[in-house]
């Protein structure tokens, strides 16, 4: 009885999620500079209707939304992996320094270093390499304990630091065409970025649900885990490299955006609350968050337009000194 | 001060010739700062300049662009140092820096703020640092109340980064609504002291010189709160009262430092880092150290800064994250962390 009522329950949620994702990207193909009407919008989505709102839609809102899902989607379930792997819900790759690093080899190809690997493919390199170098200097412990999250630490902010450099020292339209990649925003998303993405959404997504069970062992101590036949090496390793692969090609188009990754997953514990690792809610909560904050981030100060990056980061903020002072701090760990 | 119970440290001779080098060294570096610059007068000139000779030109550069500068650079040191050393011995965590726990942060923050409304003399702005860094301060304290963050030292550390994130967030929405705040403060808001004018130092300087008095004071309390809160009750000191002196105290030296220079990250994490490692982990001698080092450390960045990019300048805070990052991975290394 009770495990049928937990399922319902997950499974509510997902639904729930689901529903809100499209009342989310409904919202946010109407509102704008140029509101479309429901119905317009319909008849834009068929293909017909006047040519302003097809534009409007089809060129500008519909690829902005599709990106913002996939990229909110991807952050969060990176980070409810890497919550669920580090045994710390502090441990997202936004704290961590992956998004940095990510950022940092991306701009380093916008900016024109001489190195012409396509930006997507070089932000999954730097995502590759600040896990691998925050791996390499946790020494024995491994993504356990502090040493992986200080480590990542450091190399986030020389990674940071490093970014900066480059913005300094080239050409200011240089800058400009990098400085999106900086705050995280939707504006500067290219097709080709959108399309791996969505390819690696699916392998990311697909991993992680075979890992499930794995990932439900880990939310106990390591003994208990291999007891429970978990292989524990493989399933961190596993988990590690998918959150890489989504953290990488989600900055890859819409830049280091904080706090999904932190939020996300918490929010679908709170929905859940079954004792499992909610993975796909995680991804729907993450989509949910970004097509939100991207549309408020558009509407807020319009005609000013606010980074989706500085958006999420706000609405974070109060969610983030909550968990700081609450003195029977509820911790993964 | 009770001080049969908790050794007065320069009553050994022991600290006197690591002092003496570390005194050595900014010496050093205040010439190497005053000698190199990005500009095409090199050291021979400058040396003439020093001493009153040599063309209008490098006499003007020297006198009023770098002896200023240089100034303001041994000042920020000195103040970021101190306070890194203070906070690592109030919350008992090597890590605890200004920089890393939203403390620079919240000032930088304020001080946008300010800005933005109007705020422009250097007074008013340096109170606004101060204030931004007490609020950040008092989130620390607040956070190290919290169960979970009081006694694992890397929780608190990623508590602050998560907040210096957010705070850095807010100051970048506040330069994109005002164009006209954003110009003024873009690039002191990386951390850098190359268009800090003069008088700022001289608006800094009173409160510096409060926060100097309250160190004195609770130096040798904080010594023996290091032993733990009942031991230093009962060798007849307040914790509640010392912790709120130290607040204030580090609140002065941060805003007053972010008021000078911008939010510098890792400065307060290193300085006292190479203190403890010459001096061992009495907060007094940490703080006598850190005079001297503090200095040097902020000298050489801003000079490095200054000459990499030559004739562009580097922001001085990606220098001193640069030198910084390693030492933070080190500490984290070494397997030392919960020593203090």
């Amino acid at each position: 009885m009770f495990q049928l009522v937990v399922r319902h329950r997950n499974l509510a949620a997902q639904l729930g999620l689901v529903v809100a994702l499209t009342l989310a990207a409904v919202a946010s193909l109407i509102f704008g500079t140029v509101a479309v009407p429901l119905d317009s919008l319909m008849d834009a989505l068929a293909g017909q209707g006047n040519a302003i709102h097809r534009f409007v839609i089809h060129e500008l809102r519909l690829p902005r939304v599709i990106a913002g899902a996939l990229a909110g989607a991807a952050f969060a379930l990176a980070g409810c992996l890497m919550q669920t792997v580090a045994r710390n819900r502090l441990a997202t790759p936004g704290i961590i320094g992956i998004d940095n690093a990510a950022t940092a080899f991306a701009v380093a190809s916008v900016v024109g270093t001489g190195i012409s690997v396509a930006p997507p493919a070089m932000a999954l390199l730097g995502a590759a390499v600040a896990t691998a170098l925050a791996f390499g200097l946790a020494g024995a412990n491994g993504t356990r304990g502090y040493r992986f999250i200080i480590a990542g630490l450091g190399i986030g902010a020389i990674a940071g630091a490093i970014t900066q450099v480059m913005l300094s020292r080239v050409a200011i339209d240089s800058a400009n065409a990098a400085f999106p990649w900086t705050v995280g925003s939707l504006n500067a998303r290219s097709t080709t970025a959108v399309i791996t993405l969505a390819f690696g959404l699916v392998i990311g997504w697909v991993t992680a649900l075979l890992l499930g069970r794995s990932l439900n062992t880990l939310q106990f101590s390591d003994p208990v885990a291999i007891n429970l036949g978990t292989r524990l090496t493989r399933v961190r390793a596993l988990s590690l490299a998918c959150a890489v692969l989504l953290t990488g090609l989600a900055v890859a188009v819409a830049g280091p955006v904080g706090m999904v990754a932190l939020l996300a997953p918490e929010l679908a514990r709170t929905l859940c609350r079954a004792g499992k690792v909610p993975l796909t809610a995680s991804a729907l909560a993450g989509a949910v968050f970004m097509v939100t904050a991207d549309m408020a981030g558009r509407l807020v100060l319009a005609p000013l337009e606010l980074p989706v990056g500085l958006i999420t980061a706000i609405v974070g903020a109060p969610y983030l000194i909550w968990i700081l002072v609450k003195p029977t701090s509820r911790s993964l760990t | 001060m009770n001080d049969h119970a908790v050794a007065n440290p320069l009553a050994s001779s022991a600290l006197v010739p690591p002092l003496t080098v570390a005194v050595f060294f900014v010496v050093a570096a205040v010439f190497a700062s005053l000698l190199w610059g990005a500009g095409p007068i090199g050291p021979a000139d400058a040396l003439k300049a020093l001493i009153g000779q040599g063309s209008e030109e490098a006499r003007f550069v020297i006198m009023e662009l770098r002896l200023p500068r240089t100034a303001i650079a041994v000042v920020t040191g000195l103040a970021l140092a101190v306070a890194g050393a203070l906070l690592q011995a109030l919350t008992r965590n090597p890590l605890a820096e200004p920089g890393l726990l939203g403390v620079s942060g919240g000032s930088a923050f304020a001080v946008t703020l300010a800005v933005m409304l109007g705020a422009s003399s250097a007074t008013l702005t340096t109170v606004v640092a101060q204030v931004g860094a007490l609020a950040g301060c008092s989130l620390v304290m607040l956070a190290t109340r919290s169960r979970g963050l009081a006694t694992d030292p890397v929780r608190l550390v990623l508590a602050g980064a998560t907040v210096t994130g957010l705070l850095l967030s807010l100051t970048s929405v506040l330069m994109l609504a005002d164009q006209r705040a954003a110009d003024e403060i873009r690039f002191w808001i990386t951390g850098s002291i190359a268009g800090t004018p003069f008088s700022h130092l001289k608006a800094v300087l009173p409160s510096l010189a409060v926060a100097g008095v309250l160190v004195v004071m609770v130096a040798a309390p904080l010594a023996a709160m290091s032993l733990g809160e009942r031991a230093a009750l009962g060798l007849g000191h307040k914790p509640g009262r010392i912790r709120l002196l130290v607040l204030v105290a580090v609140a002065l030296l941060v805003g007053g430092a972010t008021a000078l220079a911008g939010p510098l990250v890792f400065a307060g994490l290193v300085v006292p880092f190479i203190a403890r490692a010459i001096g061992g982990p009495d907060i007094r001698k940490t703080l006598w150290l850190c005079l001297p080092i503090g200095p040097t450390l902020l000298l050489v960045a801003d000079t490095l800064a200054r000459i990499i990019g030559a004739p562009a300048e580097l922001p001085l805070g990606v220098i001193t994250a640069l030198l910084g990052a390693p030492v933070l991975l080190y500490i984290v290394r070494s397997g030392r962390m919960p020593t203090l």
